[in-house]
């Protein structure tokens, strides 16, 4: 089924909701409906199992409209489904919850709230999740009246001055992970209370890398917005400049020439090795496999080395400008990198035989974690985590972008869903770019690197989804015509992801858990982009086990 | 007994303050040798005197909920365990300091007299972290406790004799890991457990519990526990070598053969992820016991030929 | 079953050189394109001022001495200065230049400002500043 069929096929499924409908680009349709219409336009689109939700877009329309909005992405292979609902600024903006159909929602949700204010009718839990506990209640940063003057903190919630949560009776007493602690590498705050060795219960609070990126975005320019998200994260930095750049082109209707957009894959390509290998290290590390850990992450030294000689860093490259790339592949790079490329291909190689078969490594992750793959399509998961239950869901492969029509990947997947292969299927997955990488090097196309991009933008929104190495990354960017975006919202694959730690930490040994937060890659830099701060002493965090009741009432329909 | 006046021979020499650095050139040896199995650089030769020195300097913080009594008292008990377990075993190719029938089992409780103090200040210092770290800790301690007790048991039954200085001598002229293989590798094993080195870490695993039962301590307290790991190392590969490889007789064979042991012992570290706390159990009280069970039952049969 | 599957590795890292550069001792010399800190070229300068538009960080400022005569020092922020290069890209006369020699930027002073252009301008800068003057600046 092609894009335009897909999307006339949602369009059906939406007859007796839809009030208005556009199709801002080729591949997307957006159906404007009432607040009332969008539980059961959700419940329509989620029984035809028409994609999945992607993500939730908060928008303030200012105060000459006088009107909130709220977007619901649906995505199906290439096509987007956005369902616009309209409710008006002052007073309640109610919207009624969606978790109950699709459980993820509920990160989306709380973060509308937080962010914009919106009101979410029946949600179970309406928590903060990226804001902080002291931050003024009633202030919503990203609404257009947000002055930094209202951000005063409230007196007696900050974290430290909470009664501490010690041992609570009995056997069982709550064990804290981060926000420091040597099993994360970013900070983040999970709760297990455990029994003896056993986990009864997960939370998790997020929120500590929270820098207000999406607010800030608001009051740069568009070229000095590129920086800025590139920085959001230092392993997935390219794929997030790549998707700002793809989504800017697209709104400034111009294209990247070929050869940029080759460059584009290659260096995204190498980024993907670069991120694999330090997750596999990590994941080692977390085992207690040290050996493993050192050696892997040597070997990324061959590959951080390989983009520094190409772009000039070896973090954080900048090769991407908007409307092409900055650096160029000459000979003497695209020797090194093949040389680079072929060391590193014997070591993955090697590392496969390794992971799938030591024995003790196997011990700690066979069977550790297990997520089938009708749980996998519940929680929505993203990435390697969701292809390693044989979920494909691969934007490179579902809605091609860039060069990727002129270079396919392959889509790798697992059939176990345990940590083993979640480990296969990442290391597949580097093969499968090397082999990519090698193509474009060969066939790389003629042309200019880059093509002139207005200073203004036109007025517009658009959508970009591009495959970082964790998942899905969804940017939706909406200009008004000016010097600076109207609104940048980026939903990170992580996000999705967590669920399937909190979820499969219930049950297993305490020892499994820093394992199974690295086998989900989480990338706390990438989820927390705005305020910071949390609080551990919420009772009332999120509730893991209402979820996974409507995960078993789910699937048992 | 040897001929050096008794004070000396537990104060300065082989026991007291060379065992002491003994142990932390050990402990230098496996740090350095491990760094060098994954291609890296590792410390040099005086990191470890010079992380004694650093925390010896630092403040000691005490938790608020430990008793003070046994947060200070309990490095002090432990490392006087690990101290006086020293001077049973041939340290230095010497002969032990002191020597009576018996003193193996005297020895091996000490060394484990060590191990219930870490877990004990775990226990006292109650953060969560340690208390998960002291409960592992002693868990481990009841599953490797038996099958290392039996795999020095061995030995100890051809030799005829409880004591040390016997087993010793009798080992010089038998290499015992010729005759009882498996007593030697379950042996070897069993001290990486009592050591709590990986695959055994779990009591102390980073990444999971911080530091384990010893996450509160810091300073003068921390120093002492490390010290008195250190000499359970050397006092563990003494044994396992006086007993299985023929026996120390002086200073060279006895460098030779610990370090040999050492060697081993760090290709495991490096080869091996950690098992987990449950894993552990069941390896241990599976295959070790029974494994060490079925040698020594087949020695018994075999009492009769000399080797 | 299988145990010790690295065993080659640990075997061959046993008798090789460690995978660690002894730094400062040893220093391997960045590549080619490696974006070290900016350098300015004031001949080609006409005080476009496009570099510093699109600054992500606000690390650059222009001082205009005088237009006409093209005479311009340029402020730069090694502190704030992300490396980006786009203050390169954009500059239609190729006046600007990361360095891929002085790349280690660690300081033991808080000196981080760096003024760029003819010895006379700059000096001419430091009176103005001495003596406040008003003078245009870009920033």
């Amino acid at each position: 089924m092609n894009i335009e069929q897909n999307l006339q096929k949602a369009e059906q499924l939406l007859e007796a909701w839809k009030k208005e409908t556009t199709h801002p680009e080729s591949n997307r349709l957006d159906v404007s409906i009432s607040v009332d219409d969008l539980h059961p336009a959700v419940g329509a689109l989620h029984e035809a199992h028409w994609g999945y939700l992607s993500a939730i877009t908060g928008l303030d329309l200012g105060a000459e409209s006088g009107q909130l909005e709220s977007l619901y992405h649906f995505c199906n292979g290439a096509a987007i489904t956005t369902l616009r609902v309209r409710l008006p600024r002052t007073g309640d903006a109610a919207l009624p919850t969606i978790e109950d159909i699709i459980p993820p929602a509920t990160f989306f949700e709380r973060e509308l709230h937080e962010m914009l204010g919106f009101k979410i009718v029946g949600a179970r839990n309406i928590d903060r999740l990226f804001i902080s506990d002291d931050w003024p209640e009633d202030v919503y940063p990203l609404r257009a009246d947000f002055t930094i003057d209202q951000a005063k903190p409230v007196e007696g919630r900050h974290a430290d001055e909470l009664p501490e949560q010690g041992v609570v009776g009995g056997n069982t007493f709550v064990v804290p992970i981060g926000p420091q602690h040597p099993a994360l590498k970013e900070p983040g705050h999970f709760e297990f209370t455990v029994d003896g060795e056993v986990v009864t219960a997960a939370r998790m609070r997020l929120g500590y890398a929270h820098r207000g990126i999406e607010k800030a975005a608001e009051s740069r320019n568009w070229i000095q917005n590129l920086y800025l998200f590139e920085r959001i994260c230092g392993i997935c930095s390219h794929t997030h400049a790549m998707a700002y750049s793809l989504g800017v082109e697209k709104l400034a209707q111009v294209e990247a020439p070929a050869r940029a957009q080759a460059i584009r894959e290659l260096v995204a390509g190498l980024e993907r090795i670069h991120s694999h290998l330090l997750w596999l290290g990590v994941a080692a590390h977390e085992a207690g496999f040290d050996t493993l850990f050192m050696y892997s992450w040597r070997d990324r030294e061959t590959v951080m080395n390989l983009l520094e000689q190409l772009t000039g860093n070896r973090v954080n490259y900048s090769a991407n400008v908007l409307g092409g790339v900055k650096c160029d592949i000459g000979l003497e790079q695209a020797k090194a990198i093949k040389d680079g490329l072929n060391y590193l291909e014997t070591r993955i190689r090697h590392y496969l035989e390794v992971v799938t078969t030591d024995t003790m490594f196997l011990n700690r992750t066979r069977g550790i974690g297990t997520i089938s793959f009708a749980e996998a399509e519940n929680f929505g998961l993203l990435g390697p985590t969701a292809r390693a239950s044989g979920l494909v869901r691969d934007v490179r492969v579902e809605a091609p972008y860039g060069a990727y029509k002129q270079f396919p990947i392959s889509a790798v997947t697992a059939a176990n869903g345990d940590l083993e292969a979640r480990c296969v299927v990442r290391l597949n997955e580097l093969l499968v770019s090397c082999f990519a990488i090698r193509t474009i090097i060969d066939n790389l196309p003629e042309g200019p690197l880059t093509v002139k991009m207005p200073r203004k933008v036109p007025a517009g929104e658009t959508i970009a989804r591009v495959e970082a190495p964790r998942g899905e990354l969804f940017y939706y960017i909406k200009s008004a015509g000016g010097e600076n975006p109207a609104r940048v919202h980026i939903r990170t694959p992580s996000l999705c992801n967590w669920v399937s730690v909190l979820e499969k930490a219930v049950g297993r040994q305490l020892a499994d858990v820093p394992m199974l937060i690295a086998g989900m890659d989480p990338c706390f830099s990438c989820n927390d982009r705005l305020v910071t701060v949390t609080r551990t002493g919420e009772r009332n965090t999120w509730s893991w086990k209402q979820l996974r009741q409507y995960g078993i009432e789910y699937y048992k329909q | 007994m040897n001929n050096m006046p008794p004070l000396i021979a537990i104060l300065i020499f082989p026991a007291g303050l060379t065992l002491i650095f003994t142990g932390m050139f050990y402990e230098w040896i496996d740090r350095k040798l491990v760094a060098r199995f994954q291609n890296r650089v590792g410390p040099r030769w005086f990191q470890p005197f010079a992380d004694a020195v650093k925390l010896f300097a630092k403040e000691q913080i005490t938790p608020g909920l430990a008793n003070p009594f046994l947060f200070f008292g309990l490095p002090i008990i432990a490392i006087s365990g690990a101290l006086t377990a020293a001077l049973y075993v041939p340290l230095m190719g010497l002969a032990p300091v002191h020597s009576f029938p018996g003193d193996l089992i005297v020895t091996v409780y000490l060394l484990s007299l060590l191990t219930m103090c870490i877990g004990l200040a775990g226990w006292n210092t109650s953060s969560r972290f340690s208390l998960i770290g002291a409960t592992r800790s002693l868990t481990q301690l009841f599953a490797y406790e038996a099958p290392f007790l039996l795999a020095l048991l061995g030995p100890a039954l051809a030799a005829g004799s409880w004591q040390i200085s016997e087993v010793n001598a009798y080992a010089q002229d038998h290499w015992i890991v010729l005759s009882q293989p498996i007593g030697f590798i379950v042996a070897l094993i069993g001290l990486m457990g009592k050591l709590e080195l990986p695959p055994f870490d779990s009591p102390e695993a980073e990444t999971e519990i911080v530091a384990g039962a010893l996450t509160e301590y810091s300073g003068r307290g921390l120093a002492i526990f490390k010290i008195g790991k250190s000499i359970e190392l050397i006092v563990g590969i003494t044994l396992v070598s006086a007993f299985y490889l023929g026996g120390l007789d002086g200073i060279l064979p006895y460098l030779l053969k610990t370090v040999a042991v050492l060697l081993v012992m760090t290709v495991f570290q490096s080869l091996l992820t950690r098992l987990r706390i449950d894993q552990t159990v069941g390896l241990w009280w599976r295959f070790g016991t029974i494994l060490v069970l079925l040698q020594i039952v087949f020695m018994i049969f075999l009492r009769g030929y000399p080797l | 079953m299988r145990f010790g599957t690295m065993l080659k590795d640990i075997v061959d890292s046993f008798f090789k050189k460690s995978a660690t550069q002894l730094y400062p001792i040893e220093r391997t010399p960045p590549p080619k394109r490696y974006r070290g800190a900016l350098f300015y070229d004031p001949k080609a300068c006409t005080g476009c001022g496009l570099c510093v538009k699109d600054c992500p960080s606000k690390a650059i400022e222009l001082v205009i001495l005088d237009r006409a005569a093209k005479r311009f020092v340029l402020k730069y922020h090694r502190d704030r200065c992300v490396y980006c290069g786009q203050c390169v890209v954009n500059c239609k006369f190729k006046c600007m230049g990361m360095s891929n020699e002085d790349w280690e930027h660690a300081a033991l002073k808080k000196e981080f400002m760096v003024y760029y252009g003819k010895e006379e301008d700059i000096a001419q800068f430091m009176e103005n500043i001495a003596t406040p003057v008003t003078g245009e600046t870009r920033g």
